[in-house]
Formats: structure tokens, C-alpha cells, sequence
């Protein structure tokens, strides 16, 4: 029962955590506008190959009320010891002909090393290098290959792991290609008009306001809820199936118990009754107990691992409110089959 | 267990039965027409009873004896609406059970009846107290805001000899002690009829001759009318009247004199 309770907790703990860090990440990149290519999911997270191409910074950058734009690809491998997923960005360190650094929208700068010059070379933000214990100058495989850590860089935004855009295009190769473009407007006040311009200019591709990303990140993506109510499902069953478990083998471990009280004159309904305020009370120790193992293993994540937990007192309820009902639900079988025994038979059982 | 354990009946129960009419004295508690029982094992049936007419009168003390199988036990347990003959009628204060609904079966024994077996069935995880509680929450038909007599209850277990034992578990007391506590609590709710199956069956000849008297002395200064099965016929004999079963019919009825 506990388990169901921390199934559900740090599941959904550990959504809105990632959720709520990727999107402070990903609204706070200094760009009003972000310009992705149709299908593209999400803020530009993906597992496929880079494949806009980059000249479309240079002619975004042309278009009226566009302060500067910068490429950036990104890319998705599996998280720091298999647990959950890690984005890799590519970004470009320096101004080129059309369009502008990366650092030079962002605000992102690097307080420690220096920038990427060579191909295997990364730089990493301090959450990154505490959660991996890395510091400049260890190395971090990616794509089956050592990368030096060159240097540390502030401002948590976008991806914790940023390499030049060319290295990435060369190792996924997509030469020539990024995931999106940060559009920087010459004013915020006049965001809307030049996304207007950008779909009039190059329609079809997607257009997302950067200060949208938090939202549309909250009302989450719809696998992710699909999911969640998958585990929520199963956390129910598994609930219900060990309090009824439970309930069964207590009720025939105390048959003559309960011959004892028909004798006395119990009704069904008070054999029932005690039985299910039984249930309630196991459910109840069962919740606490879940509870806190929930904030120990959200606590414990957090700490040993690079996945944020940020455990929600809605879900806490939802799940209390689930084992509960999972509890009464799996002892009424019980508890209406313990009624129903014959007394005499139940005074005699050993 | 010591026999100088003095039994004074409680205060409230005495003026409980002080009010009735002497004229009830005569009055049918049970009565039993050409009871049948038969059990199925398999493809073949056993006859429990077959055929048993008895009427046991309200201030009795009726002990029932016979061997094992005699269809004693069976008896009882119709007569307690814990098991329905197969054919004739039993009446309890008047009312035809095998007539009743389950559930105003149930009614009836809490009402009128009191159970007491062999082996105690008291509850382990519960002190005294809280068995003898639990008995009176289902009594007032299970209410939990129900408080009970606690008086009635303290000057039980007092005339059981089970003073400052409340809070003691079963395990904490003797067969005797844990006797005495279901004594009390089958009486509690004043039943028209207390039914006890073999309740020396369990205990040393001391602890059986204080339970014993109990239940007579429950019978003559409460007018509690008793049907009690045993083997032992020390035990029939302090009753006021003896039946004595076999294969299943009332061989022979005898009062007693005393």
C-alpha cells in the first residue's frame, strides 16, 4: 500500500520537477521567439537528427523588428547513470556571418575555463558539474566518445551540456542543420508582430513564445498524462489487491472471531463494519507510511542522482484519496463473505 | 482459584428482575416440537435429532446431558438460532425461529440469548473490559457512541472475583478467570435465556465448582434461566432439572430435587 502511495508521489514529483526545471530553463533564454520546424515536439527536445537548416537564422535575422537570432541544435540521450534523459545543446560560441552567438542572446556566460575551441571539447553549468561531479578538465562521454569539460557556464538556461553546434551537426551528421532558432525582437512589445511576420515569411514551421513555454509545459504533454494516469492505475490496483489480500487472510485467520460475535448477536452490517474500518485503518498506516518513504526516496533522487523531485500535495491527496478507496473496495469481499459464514461452522474452526 | 469468592448479585440486575410479575414465573422460554436435524456428509445423511419435543420454563436451570453425538450440542445451537432444524418448530419467548428472516434471527439472540462454550471465545486482542464493551456496543445494536453500563460491568466483575483485572488481555488470566469473564459477559444484556456449552469442559474441578455456582446462583436469585450441556454429571447436578439424550432423542427428563 505504501508502495502504491510512492509510486504515485514520486512519479508525479519526479514529472513535475523535470517539468518545472526544464521549463524555467527554456523560458529563460533571453529570446522572445523560438522557430522550429513542423512536428517538432515540445521546445525543440528531440531524438532525431538536427534538421533545420541553419540558414534560416540569417533570414529570420533579416526579417523587420529581429534584433539577432542563433542557431542551436539539441539533442536527447539517456540521463547520468540510465536514470531519465539529458538534453545536449550545440550552440554556436561566436558571432558568424547572419547570425549571433549564443551568449550574446542568452546572457550565458563561462565563470570557469574557457569556451569550446576543439571538437571534443564541452562546457557544462554548476548544476551539471555538482550532480556528476565533474569540474573542468574531467571528461563525460557522449555518443560513445570522452568530451574534455572545457569550462563552467552561468545562467541555468536551455541545456546543462553545451558543445559547439558544429561538433554536434558533425557527430549526428547533419552538417548544415540546427533543432531551432532563438529569435531575439528588438522590443519585447513587438514580439507578436514580427511572429506574424515570421509566419507570413515561413509558414508551416512553428513559432513559440518563449514566455508561453512554461504553460504549455504545465498543461503537460499529453503521453506524459496518459502515463501518469497509467501509473495512478496501477498504483489503485496494486493498493486495492493488498489491502484485499490482507482482509482475506485476516478474516479467515479470525473465523471463530467472527462466529464469536454472530453469537453475541452481530449483525451483517457490524461484521462488515468492523471489518471495513479495519481496512480504513491498515489504508490509513498504509498512507502515512507511503508518505514518508515518499519524501525520503524524492529526498534521496534529488540528492544521489540529477533528477529533481518536487513532490505536489494535490497528488499526495489524489493518491491518499486512491489507497483509501482501494482499501474499502478490496475488503468488502471479505468482509460481505465473513458475514455470510455459518456460525457454528466458524465457532468450530481452529 | 480460591472458593471463598462470595457471589452478590449486581444492584441493577436485581432490580431489573425485581419488577417482573412472580405470575411469569411458569412461562415458556423454549419450547421444541418434534424437532428434526439431519446433516449432509457427502451422500449420506446423519440424523442429529430426530424428533425432540422439549420445553424449558423461564427460571429453570436445565442441564443436558449424553454422549458425544447424542444431538446435544445440536440442540443448543438451534435453540441459540445459530443452526436451523431440518424439520419441526422451535419457539423462543413465543416467537417460531425457523420462521425468522436471518436477520431477525440475529435480533432475537441479542435479545434473549446468552452464550457461553467451553472455550471461553473471548477476544485476545481485547482487555476485559473492552470485550465485555464490544458485547454491549453489539447488544445496543452497534453503536459506537454507546457508553454502556459501566456500573453494571465493575460490580460484574466484581461478584466474578475479577476485581482490578479489568485491563488484563485473555492470555493474562486463568481458564477459570477467562470463564468468568464470558459468564459476564453472556449476562450482561439480561438475555431470557442463558445457553452454556460444556462450560466446565476446560477447567480444573476447582474453577468448575466456582463457575458452577455461579450459574446457580444466577438461576435462584435472578430467576436466569439456564440450559447448560455437559458430560459431567457432578456439573448436571446443579441444576433443577436433567435431560439426558441419545442418538439423537430425549431419553429421559427428570427434575431435580433441591
Amino acid at each position: 500500500m505504501a508502495i502504491g502511495i510512492v509510486l504515485i508521489v514520486v512519479t508525479s514529483g519526479l514529472a513535475r520537477g523535470m517539468l518545472g526545471s526544464t521549463a524555467e530553463r527554456e523560458s529563460a533564454v533571453g529570446a522572445e521567439l523560438l522557430f522550429q520546424p513542423p512536428g517538432s515536439f515540445g521546445a525543440g527536445a528531440t531524438t532525431t537528427p538536427l534538421s533545420l537548416p541553419v540558414a534560416y537564422a540569417e533570414a529570420l535575422a533579416k526579417l523587420d523588428g529581429v534584433r539577432a537570432t542563433t542557431p542551436v541544435g539539441r539533442y536527447v540521450r539517456s540521463g547520468a547513470g540510465g536514470l531519465g534523459f539529458e538534453l545536449v545543446e550545440g550552440i554556436e560560441f561566436e558571432p558568424t556571418a547572419g547570425h549571433e552567438s549564443y551568449s550574446a542572446i542568452t546572457g550565458m556566460r563561462v565563470v570557469e575555463g574557457r569556451v569550446p575551441k576543439g571538437d571534443r571539447e564541452i562546457v557544462i553549468d554548476r548544476q551539471r558539474a555538482a550532480d556528476g561531479g565533474t569540474n573542468v578538465g574531467s571528461t563525460i562521454e557522449l555518443f560513445g566518445r570522452d568530451f574534455t569539460v572545457v569550462g563552467i557556464f552561468e545562467l541555468e538556461i536551455g541545456a546543462r551540456m553545451k558543445l559547439p553546434l558544429a561538433s554536434l551537426q558533425e557527430l549526428l551528421g547533419t552538417e548544415g542543420k540546427c533543432s531551432s532558432v532563438l529569435i531575439k525582437t528588438s522590443s519585447p512589445d513587438v514580439q507578436e508582430a514580427v511572429a506574424a511576420r515570421v509566419e507570413e515569411s515561413f509558414p508551416g514551421n512553428q513559432i513559440i513564445f518563449t514566455r508561453d513555454i512554461p504553460s504549455f509545459i504545465a498543461k503537460g504533454i499529453p503521453s506524459l498524462t496518459v502515463f501518469l494516469d497509467i501509473v495512478m492505475g496501477l498504483a489503485t490496483a496494486i493498493s486495492g489487491l493488498v489491502v484485499f489480500l490482507t482482509m482475506y487472510t485476516a478474516v479467515s485467520a479470525r473465523t471463530r472471531e467472527i462466529g464469536i460475535l454472530k453469537s453475541l448477536g452481530a449483525s451483517r452490517r457490524f461484521i462488515v463494519t468492523i471489518i471495513e474500518k479495519e481496512a480504513l485503518a491498515i489504508s490509513a498506516l498504509g498512507i502515512a507510511a507511503g508518505l514518508l518513504l515518499s519524501l525520503a526516496v524524492g529526498a534521496l533522487i534529488s540528492h544521489w542522482t540529477p533528477l529533481i523531485v518536487e513532490l505536489d500535495p494535490i497528488a499526495a491527496i489524489k493518491a491518499g484519496l486512491v489507497v483509501l478507496l482501494g482499501g474499502a473496495l478490496g475488503a468488502l469481499y471479505p468482509s460481505l463473505q465473513a458475514a455470510k459464514q455459518d456460525a457454528v461452522e466458524a465457532l468450530s474452526h481452529e | 482459584m480460591s472458593r471463598e469468592v462470595q457471589f452478590e448479585i449486581p444492584v441493577a440486575m436485581m432490580v431489573e428482575k425485581a419488577v417482573q410479575p412472580s405470575v411469569e414465573k411458569e412461562r415458556s422460554v423454549v419450547k421444541a416440537v418434534r424437532l428434526e436435524m439431519h446433516y449432509r456428509m457427502g451422500r449420506v445423511t446423519v440424523p442429529a435429532l430426530r424428533g425432540v419435543d422439549l420445553e424449558v420454563l423461564e427460571g429453570e436451570f436445565l442441564s443436558i446431558t449424553g454422549s458425544s453425538g447424542s444431538g446435544k450440542s445440536t440442540l443448543l445451537h438451534i435453540i441459540g438460532g445459530l443452526l436451523s432444524p431440518t424439520g419441526g418448530k422451535i419457539f423462543v419467548r413465543g416467537e417460531e425461529m425457523t420462521s425468522l428472516s436471518d436477520s431477525r434471527k440475529t435480533q432475537l439472540r441479542r435479545r434473549e440469548i446468552g452464550f457461553v462454550f467451553q472455550r471461553f471465545n473471548l477476544f485476545p486482542t481485547l482487555s476485559v473490559e473492552e470485550n465485555l464493551k464490544l458485547a454491549e456496543r453489539i447488544h445496543s445494536g452497534g453503536s459506537p457512541r454507546h457508553a454502556g453500563n459501566g456500573a453494571l460491568r465493575k460490580e460484574l466483575l466484581g461478584l466474578l472475583g475479577l476485581d482490578g483485572k479489568s485491563g488484563r488481555r485473555p492470555r493474562e488470566l486463568s481458564g477459570g478467570e477467562q470463564q468468568r469473564v464470558a459468564l459476564a459477559r453472556a449476562v450482561m444484556n439480561r438475555p431470557a435465556i442463558l445457553l452454556a456449552d460444556e462450560p466446565t469442559g476446560n477447567l480444573d474441578s476447582s474453577n468448575s465448582e466456582l463457575v458452577l455456582r455461579m450459574l446457580q446462583k444466577l438461576n435462584r436469585e435472578l430467576g436466569q434461566t439456564v440450559v447448560m450441556i455437559t458430560h459431567d454429571a457432578d456439573a448436571a447436578a446443579y441444576s433443577t432439572r436433567m435431560v439426558h439424550m441419545k442418538d439423537g432423542r430425549i431419553e429421559n427428563d427428570t427434575a431435580l430435587d433441591r
